[in-house]
């Protein structure tokens, strides 16, 4: 009896040792993003200084203020303008592109349904680096480079998002879209005001999904953009650091700042993110 | 009869609407682009001066050519390395997670997911700092292991130190998804399996991973397209050095093509690079398809 070990005091154990492990784990993913913020709030002097300290001996709030004023070469303000603006629309696009491609090729059964599908998604293996060099071309030609549209153009095009709504319009029953038939409704009508709503959930997973994708895409600005004031925020923040003499704590300030807008947006879509990736069956 | 099976097919012909603005922008945005991709490879051109077709020129130069090959199996050394790595660890915290000790689970897992919004270029800008010769990474080794690791200097180092910073950027997303698989598990076959004696690992191996086949493959594929093409954090961080060690196969495409002025010799590049994707993708559409029904 006396070398039986009590199942609580096991269980304790077991619990002790997964926890130890998960904040360590935890630590090691959120400690890069904390050492870039209280980076960015030391002295230029300080930040790879010797020794280490994590807080800031000396509290330097003026990056932050620097990065908007002091650098003429670095037009902040326009890069996030020009960032929300791509992001925006392009989200709004694949949105569009998805849930109507995805509601018709799960809803209704017309000849080539199939092939088409399965064009569509074999796309998904174009990782957008394998296209540039024809796509700029393309650009080019279409007369949309360095512009709004040779920007948000392409990068609405996802064909996860046709897959995934696809996926969710298989879910809903077809006697709902049906009784509206009957009722006298048109196919349009029963798409904008009975399908999208039921799609709500789906649709905000697609929205962070692929506003993050968006967001911080390098290399198509990159290619298309060629003058400064067209710079989306990832390019600008990779110039301002390959530029001459940018001091550190600047170049982490404005690292900080691009973070913060999906931050903010997955604070509030978090539960969509893992519910889509459940409920529209994009695990297999 | 006949008349209603007439206005069915009437219906079902509205499904054209819907799929054709998908249509046209997928054919000229995304599959004409691969196919004048393949047509370029066959001509010499930089953009102004006339297009010289010459043949299998480029080809033969891709063939000789060291930097190509180079940069090739620099690509294939990290997208295998980090996507074991990244599914491996996805996948034990997925576990973890399922475990009933556990409290505030959503928090937790916010954290290991946090990498995974932030920006690739602002985390390559923090990173490339961590590892300096007086940063954060290097001083904590040459504490604790008392060596000095060139992270951003040693050929041998560096690809590692890209791939550490990726596998960070990138787990927690793996993690969401084996998570969403866990669930879909019928708590059933545990409970059977409890009453038959089975321990942690019996149930991980005979029931956990089977019933995850294809959630772990879909896993495994998706993941290894994304990591092909992946090239921001060497663009922000090592540009490609040092000796090329990091020069992965995106980053050489972007500087033949932006930087050199060798479109045709950029577009080659591309195909030699599509040819393998289109390898994993014909896996991965089986996958798709035999899920999507």
């Amino acid at each position: 009896m006396k070398y039986m070990v009590n199942p609580r005091t096991g269980r304790n154990i077991q619990r002790g040792l997964l926890y130890t492990i998960l904040v360590i784990v935890c630590f090691v993913f959120i400690f890069p993003f904390l050492w870039m913020i209280f980076s960015s709030l030391k002295l230029n002097k300080d930040v790879l200084a010797l020794p280490i300290h994590f807080f800031p001996r000396v509290w330097n709030w003026k990056s932050y203020y620097n990065v908007f004023f002091k650098f003429p070469d670095f037009n902040f303000p326009r890069y996030i303008l020009n960032s929300f603006i791509v992001t925006f629309f392009a989200v709004l696009l694949c949105l569009f592109f998805s849930a109507t491609s995805g509601y018709g090729f799960a809803k209704y059964k017309f000849r080539g349904n199939n092939i088409l599908f399965t064009i569509i998604l074999s796309t998904i293996m174009i990782s957008f680096s394998v296209i540039i060099v024809p796509l700029f071309i393309l650009i080019r030609k279409l007369g949309m480079q360095n512009s709004y549209a040779g920007l948000i153009i392409p990068e609405s095009l996802t064909a996860f998002g046709v897959f995934m709504m696809r996926q969710f319009f298989y879910s809903i029953p077809d006697d709902v879209i049906e009784s509206a038939r009957i009722d006298g409704a048109n196919e349009y009508l029963i798409f904008s005001s009975i399908s999208i709503p039921m799609a709500k959930t789906a649709l905000l997973a697609l929205l962070i999904f692929h506003a993050q994708w968006v967001w911080n895409l390098l290399i198509w600005p990159l290619i298309v953009i060629s003058t400064p004031e067209m710079r989306t925020l990832p390019q600008g923040i990779a110039l301002f650091k390959g530029g001459y003499n940018t001091p550190y704590p600047e170049q982490l300030a404005v690292s900080v700042i691009a973070c913060l807008p999906l931050l903010i947006l997955y604070m509030f879509l978090s539960k969509y993110f893992v519910q889509g990736i459940t409920m529209t069956g994009l695990k297999g | 009869m006949r008349k209603a099976s007439y206005s069915v097919t009437r219906i079902q012909r509205h499904g054209y609407v819907f799929i054709l603005p998908t249509l046209i922008f997928f054919s000229v945005f995304l599959i004409y682009p691969i196919i004048s991709a393949m047509k370029l490879s066959f001509f010499e051109w930089n953009l102004l001066g006339p297009k010289i077709f010459v043949g299998l020129k480029n080809y033969k130069k891709l063939i000789a050519d060291t930097r190509v090959l180079n940069s090739y199996w620099r690509t294939l050394h990290f997208t295998v390395v980090s996507v074991i790595a990244i599914n491996i660890l996805a996948f034990t915290f997925a576990i973890m997670f399922s475990s009933t000790l556990i409290t505030f689970k959503n928090i937790w897992q916010s954290f290991i997911f946090l990498p995974v919004i932030l920006s690739m270029v602002a985390v390559g800008v923090v990173w490339e700092y961590m590892y300096q010769t007086t940063g954060l990474i290097t001083i904590i080794g040459r504490k604790l292991f008392g060596v000095t690791i060139r992270w951003l200097t040693d050929t041998h180092v560096a690809p590692y130190a890209m791939i550490i910073v990726y596998v960070w950027k990138t787990t927690g997303y793996y993690m969401v998804i084996y998570i969403a698989g866990l669930l879909d598990i019928p708590q059933s076959l545990y409970e059977a399996a409890r009453i038959d004696g089975a321990g942690f690992w019996g149930r991980l191996f005979y029931i956990t991973i089977p019933s995850l086949v294809n959630t772990i493959s879909l896993a495994v594929i998706s993941c290894m397209i994304f990591t092909f093409g992946q090239f921001p954090i060497q663009y922000v961080i090592t540009k490609g050095g040092p000796s090329r060690s990091t020069e992965i196969l995106a980053l050489l495409i972007f500087k033949q093509a932006f930087e050199f002025n060798k479109y045709g010799y950029g577009a080659v590049i591309s195909v030699l690079f599509f040819l393998t994707l289109f390898f994993f993708a014909v896996i991965q559409l089986k996958i798709f398809k035999s899920s999507a029904r």
